[in-house]
């Protein structure tokens, strides 16, 4: 028995491999969260079980020995097993009940929104300098002076004290970031900075300064321009 | 001011009570001579109820539920007369006598199901006024004139439905028939309208307009031409399609799982057939309205846009992607089924098209699943530099999703493709060519769609959504467009070489069809849910504030449990009316 | 308890309850109910598994002449009443916009006077701006715009002042308006006729 049960077997372990040792290496990656790795097993879970089932005999080849083991049909000496999983599963079921639900001193896992919707007053405005070379080498000067010790001189999220923020300063020559978002975003974050966030984007974990204290809105606004300019990226627009 | 003017009233009331009418006034004298209390005056009458409550369910949660059974059975009566008129019409044109019965069976559905459709929407209409007579009062003095439209509107769709039913056997042959199909269509275009009318209500509280002064008729009609009226129109229209498709193929599973005789067997197995095939019909052109739709929305209000795409309901939105992955993956499952068990001897044939189909369907729901910021502990969020991923986090954004979903259509297209062709042999000079011609075609068509949304990450966001996506629709509208006739004409000339087989379908087949309407009841209660909560704190967007305790928009999981309970209530209820509608047939075909 | 924790054992037990029905009961419909019931108890399950998030409604905010010390604090105000109360932004635009039902509103504050936009706010049909974003004649814009001093708007005089100083700021301008030129509420001469106007049965009463 079990011919056919072991290729899904070994096909969810080589997944599984892939996703925790191979994307992580991949230059620029990172070590994916179990929920996504858990959300892929998934899928390729009910891949296998859809292919299998396609058709009378490959169903009887995939189900046959599991319901053969489940039911205790001529197994012999695996007997010992059967009333093992028979036994461990609901434990296991219980155990995962009770520790999801029991109280632990583990932080909850993280889920800040980065993009929350911005206040109603901030989402028509647009920028009320007009785009010359002589406005965006301004903001570019200003970024220097006050944004790039943490978003990067490069726009890349990597300047010299970002290393001590988490979560870390957005990285502008991301095309999921800056380029997604009106101009009149970028003003709103930057106006009233981390402590202005929406609850869903937990303000009191970003370290963005509330600018409106410090700068007038017409360096914001420049500043603004300055940033998809250096980040060659362009803001969200209706035309 | 307003509590002032309240404590006038009261007193007022007070005074009216003890029957002391003269009191009352003196009172209401001495009072309005006080300046500063006259001045409240001017926001009178303020003390007319905003809101009230029910204790235990609560005000909100009964409304939504009821809100909700109505769209549902809304979505059912609108959405199965345009199943059964397709039906009548490919009978008509076809002679196949099958199809016309088809329809007369869920044509008898209709009386009774607009029945209860109504009595949930007396119930609503009582419970909206009862609850929230603040919002009844601003959109009945918006509306007014549409709210009478509405109603004359149901007297002639009411009629035309009696026309219908009554008049199926009366009018079976000749011009009578083509009378017949004109009340068909008539009675189509009657929904259409009790469809839009009250759209334009809801989505005026999405995305009102300013309203300047003027007739009635003229304010309605204003408010009516709201931005999201046309795309939540056409959106809901397709859906109905599907709604009413997918019904019926969970109909027929149930009908063919608890089957006795071969012919009952052999003709639920075919409805199934049919149900599955309208409803895929209308899933694939329906994201492309579903984009629409979120375009639009994104356009009136940055704000109402972020909140679904990116804020609070982002998530919502992963679910969606599951339910809608269930449901393509559970169609072509169902078409893959049919192909193995129907055409006897195809299974090895057509094994490994089905897995490389599958795979890719698998890699598109996996790339339309993965969230933009990710659900990780601490310690993973901070070896990825936050809930970012740095390498697929790239999946995370509208051009992946668009270019999967895009794939997915294409993919379940092929599955239909296939399924048509299978068992037949082509015999035309030209089919070898013709067959090249089709394969390069779709080959094509997946590459440029990939090669668009790879673009679109390196243009700025108003080309690849006013070009690049808009391209990806065109493409993939094209290449059925070409396929389908190509096919069409390839099969005319085709000799069968294995008959389908009705009535053989294994078990699992009727739980899939079961499936796949739970999936699209599913996913209309959760966007019912996202409409509703993407108006966050307000009635009227931007204009009329909830200032009831239910502002707030509850999280996920708990409108989950909502949705899944409106799910069931709605699938027990059908039950019911199908249950109603076919138990004279059963009673004749035991007594006969 | 919480409550994700009790939504969490519901759907368990709906599933556990469809599992049993699948097992032990032959009837095929309630089979088909013990089959909508796991997929029911596991959708809600993966719903309260992902981030669970609350929309709450933000404070409501009112309009208090003691808070305004200066123009700009006039100016916040202003823009908080253009995109709510004052329900500017469901027509007009700040920038170009090509579904734009009426004239874009970008650097207003600098074209035109500050009496000026009173009036366009107070009579709106004084003086009508007309489309010529367009060969051709221009044309009127599709949306009528409402007197915004009277009902169903019914902006105070010191809220439009509020959006002009709003409209200044935003096209770069200093701003005219002064603090000073803010009426305190109970103060205003206009209001206790408006009373009498709004509510003829009381008057009449009183007499």
């Amino acid at each position: 028995m079990g011919g056919s049960l072991l290729k899904p077997v070994i096909l969810i372990g080589i997944v599984y491999a892939i996703l925790k040792f191979i994307v992580p290496n991949i230059p620029g990656s990172a070590p994916l969260p179990s929920s996504l790795i858990f959300l892929y097993l998934m899928l390729t879970t009910s891949g296998i079980v859809i292919f299998a089932t396609l058709s009378g005999e490959s169903k009887d080849a995939f189900w046959g020995p599991i319901q053969r083991f489940l039911t205790g049909e001529n197994i012999g000496g695996l007997q010992v097993l059967r009333y093992a999983v028979l036994l461990l599963f609901p434990l296991i079921v219980g155990w995962q009940t009770y520790s999801s639900t029991a109280t632990s001193d583990a932080p909850p896992a993280e889920n800040r929104t980065i993009h929350p919707a911005p206040p109603g007053e901030y989402t028509g405005l647009s920028n009320p300098v007009s785009k010359t070379p002589d406005a965006i080498q301004q903001g570019k000067g200003f970024y220097a002076a006050f944004c790039s010790p943490c978003h990067g001189g490069n726009f890349d999220g990597k300047g010299p004290a970002a290393r001590g923020f988490n979560p870390p300063p957005a990285n502008f020559s991301d095309p999921t970031t800056i380029a997604m978002l009106q101009e009149s975003y970028l003003f709103w974050r930057i106006k009233k900075g981390g402590v202005g966030l929406p609850i869903e984007g937990m303000p009191w974990k970003s370290a963005m300064p509330r600018w409106e204290v410090e700068l007038p809105d017409e360096w914001i606004w420049k500043i603004i321009m300055g940033e998809y300019d250096g980040a060659h990226q362009s803001p969200r627009t209706w035309e | 001011m307003r509590h002032q003017s309240g404590w006038i009233q009261r007193l007022l009331q007070a005074g009216s009570g003890q029957g002391g009418m003269l009191s009352g006034l003196l009172m209401a004298a001495g009072l309005l001579s006080l300046p500063a209390l006259a001045f409240g005056a001017d926001v009178s009458p303020a003390a007319a109820t905003e809101y009230r409550d029910i204790p235990y369910i609560g005000s909100r949660n009964l409304v939504w539920i009821v809100a909700q059974l109505h769209l549902l059975l809304a979505g059912f009566v609108l959405g199965v007369p345009i199943f059964a008129w397709l039906c009548e019409v490919v009978a008509w044109k076809t002679g196949e006598k099958r199809y016309d019965k088809l329809a007369k069976e869920f044509t008898k559905l209709l009386t009774s199901a607009y029945a209860t459709t109504a009595l949930f929407g007396g119930i609503l209409l009582f419970l909206l006024i009862s609850f929230y007579p603040k919002l009844m009062n601003y959109l009945t003095d918006i509306f007014f004139p549409s709210f009478i439209v509405y109603c004359l509107l149901f007297l002639v769709e009411t009629a035309t439905l009696y026309l219908y039913w009554y008049g199926w056997d009366a009018m079976q042959d000749g011009g009578k028939k083509t009378f017949h199909i004109f009340l068909g269509f008539l009675l189509n275009f009657f929904a259409f309208f009790i469809m839009i009318v009250p759209n334009s209500w809801a989505t005026f509280q999405a995305s009102p307009v300013v309203l300047a002064e003027g007739s009635d008729i003229a304010r309605a009609w204003a408010a009516t031409w709201n931005p999201t009226w046309w795309p939540v129109n056409i959106h809901r229209l397709i859906a109905n399609v599907v709604l009413g498709g997918y019904i019926c193929g969970a109909y027929a599973g149930i009908r063919y799982l608890s089957a006795r005789s071969t012919e009952e067997r052999d003709h639920y197995d075919w409805m199934g057939y049919v149900g599955n095939f309208i409803g895929v019909f209308g899933l694939l052109p329906l994201p492309f309205a579903g984009y629409w739709l979120m375009r639009e929305i994104y356009q009136y209000n940055q704000q109402m846009g972020i909140t679904l795409m990116g804020g609070f309901l982002s998530w919502l939105f992963i679910l969606q992607a599951m339910l809608i992955g269930v449901l393509f993956l559970g169609s072509n499952y169902y078409f893959w089924l049919g192909i193995t068990y129907r055409i006897p001897g195809s299974e090895l044939k057509y094994r490994k098209p089905m897995l490389s189909m599958l795979i890719i369907l698998l890699l598109c729901l996996g790339v339309w699943m993965t969230p933009h910021s990710l659900v990780a502990s601490l310690e993973e969020a901070r070896k990825m530099g936050g809930t970012h991923h740095p390498l697929l986090g790239v999946f995370g954004v509208m051009s992946a999703k668009m270019t999967v979903a895009n794939l997915m259509i294409l993919v379940t297209f092929m599955s239909f493709i296939m399924y048509w062709r299978a068992g037949k042999q082509e015999t035309a000079t030209w089919a070898k060519v013709a067959r090249s011609i089709m394969g390069g075609v779709l080959v094509l068509a997946g590459i440029a769609v990939i090669i668009l949304g790879v673009w679109g990450y390196f243009v700025p966001a108003i080309i690849r959504i006013n070009y690049f996506s808009t391209s990806q629709v065109l493409i993939v509208l094209f290449v059925m467009l070409t396929i389908t006739p190509l096919t069409a004409l390839l099969l005319k000339s085709a000799k069968t070489t294995t008959d389908m087989v009705w009535g053989k379908m294994p078990p699992r087949a009727g739980y899939a069809l079961v499936l796949n309407a739970i999936m699209v009841i599913l996913l209309m209660t959760l966007m019912g849910y996202a409409r509703s909560s993407s108006r966050v704190h307000w009635h009227v967007y931007g204009v009329l504030r909830d200032s009831s305790q239910y502002a707030f928009s509850p999280a996920l999981g708990y409108a989950a449990a909502f949705m899944a309970l409106n799910t069931f209530c709605f699938c027990m209820i059908v039950a019911f009316i199908f249950w109603v509608a076919t138990m004279s047939d059963k009673a004749k075909a035991s007594h006969g | 308890m919480s409550e994700v924790v009790i939504l969490q054992l519901i759907g368990l037990t709906v599933i556990g309850c469809g599992t049993l029905i699948l097992l032990f009961v032959r009837a095929q419909f309630a089979r088909v109910i013990g089959f909508v019931a796991i997929v029911l108890g596991l959708f809600t399950l993966v719903a309260l598994s992902v981030p669970q998030m609350a929309s709450l409604p933000p404070v409501e905010e009112k309009f208090d002449i003691a808070t305004v010390k200066t123009p700009t604090d006039m100016a916040t105000i202003g823009q908080k009443i253009f995109f709510s109360k004052g329900q500017c932004a469901l027509c007009h635009t700040i920038g170009p916009s090509e579904s734009a039902r009426c004239p874009d509103l970008k650097g207003i504050g600098a074209k035109l006077s500050r009496e000026f936009i009173f009036e366009s706010l107070t009579q709106p049909q004084a003086y009508i701006y007309l489309d010529y974003r367009h060969e051709g004649v221009p044309k009127e814009y599709p949306a009528r715009m409402p007197y915004i001093n009277k009902n169903p708007i019914g902006l105070s005089k010191n809220e439009i002042l509020s959006v002009i100083a709003f409209l200044q700021q935003m096209s770069g301008e200093p701003i005219s308006v002064n603090v000073s030129e803010l009426e305190a509420p109970g103060q205003a001469p206009a209001a206790p006729v408006k009373a009498a106007q709004s509510d003829p049965v009381a008057v009449a009463q009183a007499h």
